[in-house]
């Protein structure tokens, strides 16, 4: 049930351990969220987290970069518990980047400035190198033309790409993506997807939240299943998708319709 | 520093009687504005365009000048123009603070009613209704619970502007604190005692307009 | 009954002195309530219930009374309190400035809660302080939404200064008043007073609504 690092089939498996989670509770008054999660993610793994709306999946992400705080059990990154000091937590988030379902760009600053905006504020970078590195990301994700334009007037696949780019500017040991292509017409979810699948190939560490199963069959090196606050099965993209052991599991995957 | 508060004791019946002014002239005021204002707000949307651009001009005029202007103006001045017929200072302060509260009102009414989408005219029109019937069937009941909270702030501001009658010898009991700050030499006691007096009366006040509002908001949403 | 017109000619430039004395308090007033509104806002936004209770008792406070009584008690106690003798003047700016900073705290407050929490957490989530995501991304959105209100604040303002005349500060109201019983021409200069005030503030409502139209939000 708990398989953490030590299951044989993972990939990951050699790697050292960036983030692991132990008994992981969280409470919203008497709405239990998370119901003792145990579950670890390794360097340079792509780690999909599958499941119903309000399985606590978006919760334990949140709780991942101190966005929210935890009732009980522990949550390390790099080896050391998530600090409780907001001072402290600020500089683990330094190291985590997030992009948000409703990408949560800053509409008063421009493609460009967004992306800088996190090496300017927080690592007070100069504004030329900030600015410079800031147009090479954009040139990574494919909107090296829209530097000047403000969120506005950007599609919705087009702002997540630079949200993207936004939270790759800090330089992040680890990627956190809750649920990035939710909000997004079908025709532009292809082109995020595409820009996660450059990121994964480079070896990036990414926790990603998702309901888009093909991807997570494809890219995914490790797929864990929740359901009310729970993880249900955790395994291999191969076995959740085709073999699945629990049931539950089985019939989730074909209520969205997956053929396998 | 030693406080002597047996003034206000002993004038408890005094400062009362102020008090039941103040209430007096705040009922009646926010009464009289109530209807004023929303026959003026209702005009100034369906009337015909000679009507509405008088009334806007009412409107905006007592955005622009104080109450205590137009207080002061109705008491003193106005006398003099209908050659010696003169209002007591209660009703002169009723007709002044009326005037310059419904035009408020009939703002608030006027936001209300234009807040109501097009698709319920539509819909009204759609089922084989007048336009009277859409006014008076649709838009003015789901309009009026929209303006329930501005409402609530029309009779906090009421309460808070019978004050400024003081200035025209309103006994109301701003007035009479006054007095009694004057001849009792204790005006710190009084005025404090006074803006708890006032506090009590407004807070339970905005915070019951606030209640009443939830309880029926929904039946505003369209 | 004879109208003597001529008094508001004869007396223009007390008049002026008392429009300018209007303009000063009201200018000053918003120079110390807006710094002041945005202060208290945060206070009352303090993840601290203690701060946050107390600030916005003081709010509830000074919203609910009167601001004429609130006039002549600063003219009482303070001096009591503070042991300087203020003018009339400080001790109306006083009064108005606690009445009016009180107002834009929950002008400012409002504007603030206006934006989505989403924009702070992405801000957090780049490892931004709170202060950094105030300054840098809600503060730059909220006053769009806040200015509309503060010009309507100012409209208020601008009458309320007429209520500092019961302290015989010499605004306008307080000059007219003077001028009314130095001529006993009480028709003529109570309506030039009257005029006076429409005439500066109906521009000035005018340009509030303009406001209104280009900064406000459409939902």
């Amino acid at each position: 049930m708990t398989a953490l690092a030590t299951d044989p089939r993972r990939p990951g498996i050699a790697r050292p351990a960036v983030l692991v989670y132990r008994d992981v509770r969280k409470l919203y008054g008497a709405f239990v969220a998370l119901n003792g999660v145990s579950m670890a993610v390794h360097k340079g793994e792509v780690v999909c987290l599958i499941g119903p709306s309000g399985s606590g999946k978006s919760t334990l992400l949140r709780c991942t970069n101190a966005l929210e705080t935890i009732n009980g059990g522990e949550i390390l990154f790099d080896g050391a518990a998530l600090p409780a000091d907001e001072t402290a937590a600020r500089h683990v988030r330094r190291r985590m980047g997030m992009v948000f379902q409703n990408f949560e760009l800053f509409p008063h600053k421009t493609a460009l400035e967004n992306v800088a905006i996190g090496p300017l504020t927080v690592l007070r970078a100069r504004p030329a190198d900030a600015a410079a590195k800031a147009q090479a990301l954009l040139d990574k994700v494919g909107l090296a033309s829209k530097a000047a334009s403000y969120p506005a007037n950007l599609s919705g696949g087009q702002q997540q790409r630079v949200a993207i780019a936004r939270a790759l500017a800090m330089e992040p040991e680890v990627m956190l993506f809750d649920e990035p292509t939710s909000a997004l017409d079908p025709e532009t979810i292809g082109e995020v997807l595409s820009v996660m699948k450059i990121l994964a190939e480079e070896g990036m560490t990414m926790v990603v939240v998702t309901h888009e199963m093909t991807f997570a069959r494809r890219v995914a090196d490790w797929v864990v299943v929740f359901e009310e606050g729970a993880i249900i099965e955790q395994g291999p993209p191969e076995q959740i998708f085709e073999a699945p052991r629990v049931e539950r599991t089985r019939s989730f995957l074909s209520h969205l319709g997956w053929a396998g | 520093m030693d406080f002597d508060f047996s003034p206000i004791i002993e004038n408890w019946r005094y400062l009362l009687g102020g008090l039941g002014v103040t209430l007096a002239l705040s009922a009646v005021t926010v009464l009289a504005s109530l209807l004023l204002g929303t026959g003026i707000g209702i005009a100034r949307v369906f009337g015909p365009a000679w009507l509405r651009l008088p009334l806007i001009l009412y409107i905006d005029s007592m955005r622009a000048v104080p109450v205590l202007v137009v207080l002061v103006w109705t008491f003193f001045a106005v006398p003099i123009l209908l050659s010696g017929l003169s209002l007591p200072p209660f009703w002169a302060a009723v007709v002044a603070l009326t005037v310059h509260i419904a035009a408020y009102v009939a703002e608030i009414v006027r936001a209300g009613i234009e807040s109501i989408r097009p698709g319920q005219v539509r819909a009204g029109l759609a089922l084989g209704m007048s336009r009277a019937e859409v006014v008076r069937k649709i838009i003015l009941p789901q309009a009026v619970v929209r303006m329930l909270p501005a409402f609530g702030s029309i009779v906090s501001i009421t309460i808070k502007d019978t004050a400024i009658a003081t200035v025209i010898a309103v006994p109301e009991y701003m007035k009479r604190s006054e007095t009694l700050a004057g001849q009792s030499y204790h005006p710190i006691e009084v005025f404090t005692f006074a803006m708890i007096v006032y506090f009590l009366i407004l807070f339970p006040v905005t915070r019951l307009i606030d209640v009443a509002y939830r309880r029926v908001a929904h039946l505003g949403r369209s | 009954m004879t109208y003597d017109w001529s008094v508001i000619w004869q007396y223009r430039a007390a008049f002026a002195d008392g429009t300018a004395m209007t303009f000063l308090l009201a200018v000053l007033t918003m120079a110390i309530a807006v710094p002041g509104g945005i202060v208290l806002a945060l206070l009352r936004l303090s993840r601290s219930s203690a701060i946050a209770g107390a600030s916005t008792a003081l709010v509830e406070f000074f919203r609910n009374l009167p601001l004429i009584l609130l006039v002549y008690w600063a003219f009482y106690v303070m001096p009591m309190v503070i042991e300087i003798e203020l003018s009339p003047f400080a001790t109306g700016l006083t009064a108005l400035a606690l009445n009016v900073t009180a107002y834009n705290s929950e002008t400012f407050r409002a504007g603030i809660n206006s934006i989505r929490r989403g924009q702070t957490e992405a801000a957090l989530a780049l490892g931004m302080s709170r202060a950094q995501a105030m300054r840098v991304v809600v503060f730059p959105q909220a006053w769009r939404r806040v200015l509309p209100v503060l010009a309507s604040t100012w409209v208020s303002l601008f009458k309320d200064t007429s209520l500092v005349s019961v302290i015989a500060v010499g605004e306008l109201a307080h000059v007219a008043m003077e001028i009314r019983s130095q001529t006993f021409r009480v028709l003529e200069v109570l309506t030039a007073m009257g005029a006076l005030y429409w005439l500066l503030g109906y521009p000035q409502a005018k340009l509030a609504d303009w406001i209104h139209r280009k900064f406000g939000v459409t939902e």
